[in-house]
């Protein structure tokens, strides 16, 4: 959640089940909504919020294919030609024993690789500013927002009685 | 639908396979050499991959429910169905037993019981110290000798049948406790409490009993080769094979309307359990390989250096069926979730596991029987050299040993052909889906 000076109209529920239905109703009745969040990954959310499969697994492959051929290459140009040794009678080239290192440079690469690519996405990490709608949304409260710039007056009442309707226990609103 | 029905036309047509089995075992045995090594060595070979299959079958079954895992619920009835093949496994392994005792095959060379002591005298009696009227017993071979106290007759009858039916016992037990269940189930779970102490009383015996027995039954092929990393590389194939049959199954039995509750979501994690698992099976395989490749001895280095210079169809195919294509066509979630490509895969990979058992086996089968009609045919001519195995020059193209051949693919059908019959006729005696199960709920609402 980047800082973007949005006034937020959010409710909070309990329960990820009265969270879902509350979002079958809302697209229903086709409210806009700005983001739901969760305190922790809630089945079947993705689908009904319309999301798209993301893309970081696409992303990590390429990580893990970069960091196969980076150690690949590397040990073979290091032991076949810029400083070649002889190890327990072993050739040069002597592709077993560069799997193990290979396997984990892969794994490096593609883990790194895809967390760098998830903050910057989500423009978190070490600088950034993030402010919270409410501190219990990482705790026991499921929230859906909505971005009030899109609503009237008699819209936003409309999104009251919606919230009020679904079971929200709280509806605020918030600079963010 | 929940009640399988084992169909007439799946009888005649399981029956004609089982037919085509025979009838391949047949001529396999009639085109054969002396010793017939083929037919023996196919035998064995069929044997040891669907006992094992049934094997992991109940280790799978005994370890989700120690696990407290509850997705598999709704197809465990067909874990239950395949664990009780075991009893037909030890009649077959019984078949192999006779065949070690009464020298009807020379599959290994262990059962030469003339190459375990250093001294002989002129009755043919032989010794451990010299005595008098001994001399040097030319035969002698101090590897066989040494390890005689395992690779020996006796613990390959007795082990066999004591751990085998041990496993059929557990397997059994298993079924009958959850068969009880669809009938009394109650709230108090005690028939699920009771599969969860036979369970949990089931995974270590099954952990060593596999090991030893991969030892005896396939191992010792080799007698002169050990390798510490076999047995788990063996149970990771069985693994594999085994997950790839249910996710054939689920797929027949879904074709034929059975399963309706069954989605993509069960098929799904089995496709994720798959994908595993065939990387395992990499990672011990590649971890047997470079440990004798990096230490370089002799007496271990044998075994691949064999395969890799003789056989390099069958040691390079084994690792492109059984890692590069499952691991790059099963990689992406959706090839996960969908029946045809699922499916495709674990036809691949059930194929690739036989192929795999098939590499194992059928090289050390071939050395083995070529020292024994070597040994047969000239007096004293007992090699010590690199275990008696042949040179690379004059190696020689043979059907059913470099390749699997028509004979060899026409058995491998007549086995799986009574695997499934076996199991159709098991399946057939309860509902597909345990309905008291307590975790039968867990399974239906499982979302990946």
């Amino acid at each position: 959640m980047k800082k973007q000076n949005k006034e937020v109209l959010y409710g909070l529920y309990n329960d990820e089940e009265i969270l879902l239905d509350a979002i079958k109703v809302a697209n229903k009745d086709h409210l806009d909504i700005m983001d739901v969040y969760t305190p922790f990954p809630v089945h079947g959310l993705d689908p009904l919020l319309g999301l798209e499969e993301s893309r970081l697994h696409i992303a990590g492959f390429v990580y893990g294919a970069l960091g196969t051929l980076t150690a690949f290459g590397f040990m073979t140009w290091v032991f076949t030609r810029d400083w070649p040794i002889i190890f327990g009678g072993k050739p040069y080239f002597s592709a077993p024993a560069f799997i193990p290192i290979t396997f984990e440079l892969t794994v490096l690469f593609s883990a790194i690789g895809m967390v760098v690519s998830f903050y910057t996405v989500c423009g978190l990490g070490p600088g950034t500013e993030n402010p919270t709608l409410d501190d219990r949304i990482t705790d026991d409260k499921f929230c859906i927002a909505f971005d009030t710039a899109a609503y009237s007056n008699d819209q936003l009442s409309k999104l009251k009685d919606f919230f009020k309707q679904t079971g929200a226990e709280e509806v605020n609103t918030k600079m963010i | 639908m929940n009640q399988f029905t084992f169909e007439g036309k799946q009888k005649t047509v399981l029956g004609l396979f089982i037919l085509l089995g025979l009838v391949c075992m047949g001529l396999t045995y009639l085109t054969d050499d002396e010793l017939h090594t083929r037919f023996w060595s196919n035998f064995l070979h069929n044997t040891v991959f669907f006992t094992g299959i049934a094997f992991v079958s109940t280790f799978v079954m005994a370890a989700f429910t120690s696990a407290y895992a509850g997705w598999h619920t709704i197809f465990r009835r067909i874990w239950e169905a395949y664990s009780l093949f075991l009893i037909v496994g030890l009649g077959l392994l019984m078949v192999l037993i006779g065949g070690v005792w009464l020298h009807y095959h020379h599959l290994y060379h262990w059962t030469d019981v003339t190459a375990l002591q250093p001294y002989v005298n002129d009755a043919g009696v032989y010794s451990d110290v010299i005595k008098e009227g001994f001399k040097e017993n030319p035969n002698y071979d101090v590897v066989l000798g040494g390890k005689s106290s395992f690779l020996n007759k006796y613990w390959y009858t007795f082990g066999t049948i004591i751990t085998v039916g041990v496993w059929y016992l557990f397997a059994k037990r298993l079924r009958s406790l959850s068969l009880s269940e669809d009938e009394n189930g109650d709230t108090s779970y005690s028939h699920h409490k009771k599969i969860k102490f036979v369970s949990a009383v089931f995974l270590p015996i099954a952990a060593f009993s596999s090991a030893a027995m991969i030892w005896q039954w396939v191992m010792s092929l080799d007698a002169h080769w050990y390798s510490t990393m076999f047995a788990w590389y063996a149970t990771a194939s069985w693994f594999v094979a085994a997950l790839a049959l249910t996710i054939l199954m689920i797929i027949y039995l879904k074709s034929k309307g059975y399963l309706e509750e069954l989605t993509g979501e069960h098929i799904h994690d089995l496709g994720k359990y798959m994908f595993a698992f065939s990387v395992f099976w990499t990672y011990l395989w590649f971890s047997q390989y470079m440990l004798i490749w990096y230490a370089n001895n002799g007496e271990e280095t044998v075994y691949f250096h064999t395969r890799m210079r003789q056989y390099p169809v069958l040691f390079y195919g084994n690792l492109i069926m059984n890692f590069a294509l499952p691991f790059l066509i099963l990689m992406r979630n959706e090839t996960k979730r969908k029946f045809g490509t699922v499916g495709f895969t674990a036809a691949l990979v059930f194929f690739a596991h036989w192929f795999d058992f098939f590499q194992m086996i059928k090289p050390s089968a071939r050395i083995n029987a070529e020292h024994a009609m070597h040994a047969h045919h000239s007096a004293g001519g007992h090699d010590h050299e690199a275990g008696g195995h042949a040179v690379d020059a004059g190696h020689q193209f043979l059907m059913g040993f470099d390749f699997p051949g028509f004979l060899d693919i026409g058995t491998f059908l007549g086995f799986a052909a009574l695997f499934v019959f076996f199991a159709f006729s098991r399946m057939a005696q309860a509902s597909l889906i345990p309905k008291n199960d307590p975790y039968l709920g867990e399974s239906l609402h499982h979302h990946v």
